[in-house]
């Protein structure tokens, strides 16, 4: 293998995980927040209406602290995973909650 | 705050900055010129006299409506103000039997027969057709052209990715309040950063603000899922933060509507704050109901209060609960983010400060290429993404300030009879932007620049000369009778003008650094790694 070879793979695999961290921000972020929204929507007590805006006052942020762990965790694999994880926690909670007692 | 995450932090602002900035560029002009939506609403329609008795303008709309739609569905009624043109009215008409019950304002007729503009003598006003300042506030998140929606959408992810560059953009930043104090001017590179991180910082807490902010304004948009956890039908949840008093169904007898300058002054008296809208349901029947909102420019909260009163006997049948505390922080957000609570003095600062948000956006974006030109590997010939890059910098920021100003010129010349007028101010904006962006991909940039520049100087500073010279509401004729919100706009322009026309002589003037000499400046002092950007 010449230098050369090196060097273009080595260009290609940080394509890759750019590319593994832009899924992750973007489309997988979205999808975190939102599911972190409904678990949030749902553990906050008192009034129905009131929960769902103060859930999704705070999913906004979330949106943005999630994009930036994705290009702050040490590899694009490990950022796919953290916030497959963090919206597998979220989606539990909700559906157990939703099971529970319903929605109006 | 360890090297590796700063850096990271740096590559998502450079490219999160980068790809949405142009949008973002266009969203910061409309909204910052739409801070002055009602003067502009006023100066773009010169012909039309400034509101001094509000209460005449209400009994005109009543009067028009009567005569016009005595048994509309409803009749929507905006208090007029010496801030506004006039009362801008429109109405549902009654449904056919069978038709469904809507709310439609558009319920397919068209707009123009059902809505009418009335002016201080509350007499129909004869203006012309114009968007006014309208334009500049609806183009902020529905741009133009494109079905709503999926404006909303685009624009709520480039606020996104505007959240995301400022906080990313605040963690790279290290130095930040030592480097707010520095501006090395004409040095190239640093210059530009100086200046991105200068007008970035002085007005950090305002981008904070109503990035944040302006995601909230579109947040049942962007983020329902917080409303689907707890509710099958989305109604419900509208019901709940927003609600109205029971409808009641029409009888048919006919009942004259009461004086509804009347329950303007005992909605005021109530509210102890000046009333802003009007709505009143089955005017002339019996079951006549009005409804009284609170003026935005009184409070903070977009949630303003409202009365309801029995339309015949001007009884007082129902008020708007308190609103809950995070239903009124959602709307303390959102009016913050219009500033409509703002004095004149506030819109100042809200404007200088989206000012400023301007010239970030537009200074990051030329960061970007300042900063790769050096690295290129011949200059000469750059790669294709520098060169679209470059392009698209002077075809937006360089194009649509001349877009805006051939806008306020096509409302000044356009005749007054064309079919479609307000519509083609509005196409000539988007005709004379794109007239320039194809100067922008067919020209050198060095060359495109200072002369997109230029024109926009030139138009604008004209603008001003022209109203004193053509029409009867120039800065003199305006300032002599004190009307400081239209002599204000004028002012503003020249200095616009003035301002684009010093902007194309500095860049027309500009001769980038030599570039060996800057390479073995760096290779001596800068030993110290930059702050990245």
């Amino acid at each position: 293998m010449t230098a050369g070879d090196a060097h273009a793979r080595a260009r290609w695999a940080r394509r890759g995980d750019i590319a593994l961290r832009v899924v992750a921000a973007v489309p997988l972020g979205y999808a975190t927040a939102s599911l972190w929204a409904m678990a949030i929507a749902r553990l906050l007590p008192g009034d129905r209406a009131e929960a769902s805006v103060t859930a999704a006052l705070i999913a906004l942020a979330l949106c943005a602290i999630a994009a930036m762990w994705a290009f702050a965790a040490r590899s694009g694999w490990r950022a796919i995973w953290t916030l497959a994880a963090a919206a597998g926690v979220a989606a539990a909670i909700a559906w157990v909650s939703i099971d529970a007692t319903g929605r109006l | 705050m360890s090297k590796g995450f700063r850096q990271s932090q740096a590559f998502l602002h450079t490219w999160s900055g980068l790809l949405l900035g142009w949008i973002l560029f266009l969203v910061f002009v409309a909204g910052t010129i739409a801070f002055w939506r009602e003067g502009l609403n006023r100066w773009m329609r010169p012909e039309i006299a400034r509101v001094e008795q509000p209460m005449r303008v209400l009994a005109g709309s009543q009067a028009f409506l009567a005569r016009k739609a005595p048994d509309a569905k409803s009749w929507f009624i905006p208090v007029a103000t010496e801030r506004t043109p006039g009362a801008q009215l429109f109405w549902v008409p009654q449904p056919k039997l069978g038709e469904e019950r809507g709310r439609g304002r558009r319920g397919g007729r068209g707009r123009g027969d059902t809505q009418a503009l009335i002016g201080a003598d509350g007499q129909v006003a004869q203006g012309r057709e114009t968007r006014g300042g309208e334009f500049f506030y609806r183009f902020h998140f529905d741009l133009h052209y494109m079905p709503v929606i999926w404006a909303r959408w685009l624009v709520g992810f480039a606020t996104m990715m505007m959240l995301i560059a400022i906080m990313s953009g605040i963690v790279t930043h290290k130095k930040i309040f030592k480097d707010f104090f520095t501006l090395r001017r004409a040095k190239g590179q640093r210059s530009w950063l100086d200046g991105h991180n200068a007008t970035a910082v002085l007005a950090l807490p305002f981008h904070l603000m109503i990035t944040y902010t302006g995601l909230v304004t579109l947040m049942a948009l962007l983020m329902p899922w917080a409303v689907v956890a707890n509710y099958t039908d989305e109604r419900a949840v509208f019901a709940a933060l927003f609600p109205t008093a029971t409808v009641v169904e029409r009888t048919g007898r006919p009942a004259p509507l009461i004086d509804l300058r009347r329950i303007a002054v005992d909605a005021e008296r109530r509210l102890g704050a000046p009333a802003s809208f009007i709505e009143v349901s089955d005017p002339g029947d019996a079951a006549a109901r009005v409804s009284v909102s609170q003026s935005a420019n009184s409070m903070l909260s977009s949630r303003t209060p409202r009365l309801t009163y029995d339309g015949v006997s001007g009884r007082l049948v129902w008020r708007s609960p308190a609103p809950g505390a995070a239903a009124e922080t959602a709307g303390a957000m959102i009016g913050l983010h219009a500033g409509r609570f703002a004095g004149n003095g506030g819109r100042w600062l809200y404007f200088l400060c989206g000012i400023a948000g301007t010239l970030m956006v537009a200074s990051g974006l030329v960061l970007w290429t300042v900063k790769r030109r050096e690295r290129l590997p011949d200059p000469t010939r750059p790669h294709f993404g520098f060169r679209l890059v470059e392009r698209l910098n002077v075809a937006v920021i360089g194009g649509f300030p001349l877009g805006i100003a051939c806008f306020f010129w096509a409302n000044r010349l356009l005749p007054v009879a064309l079919r479609g007028r307000a519509d083609w101010e509005m196409h000539m904006l988007f005709i004379a932007w794109a007239a320039a962006a194809l100067t922008a991909f067919v020209f050198r940039p060095a060359r495109v620049w200072p002369s997109l520049f230029a024109v926009t100087g030139v138009l604008l500073v004209a603008l001003p000369i022209y109203d004193v010279v053509a029409t009867d509401r120039g800065l003199f004729a305006s300032l002599a009778i004190g009307d400081l919100m239209i002599a204000g706009i004028d002012a503003a322009i020249s200095v616009f003008g003035i301002a684009f026309l010093l902007l194309a002589r500095g860049v027309a003037h500009h001769r980038p650094a030599a570039k060996r000499v800057r390479r073995a400046r760096a290779a001596t002092a800068s030993k110290v790694p930059e702050p990245a950007e």
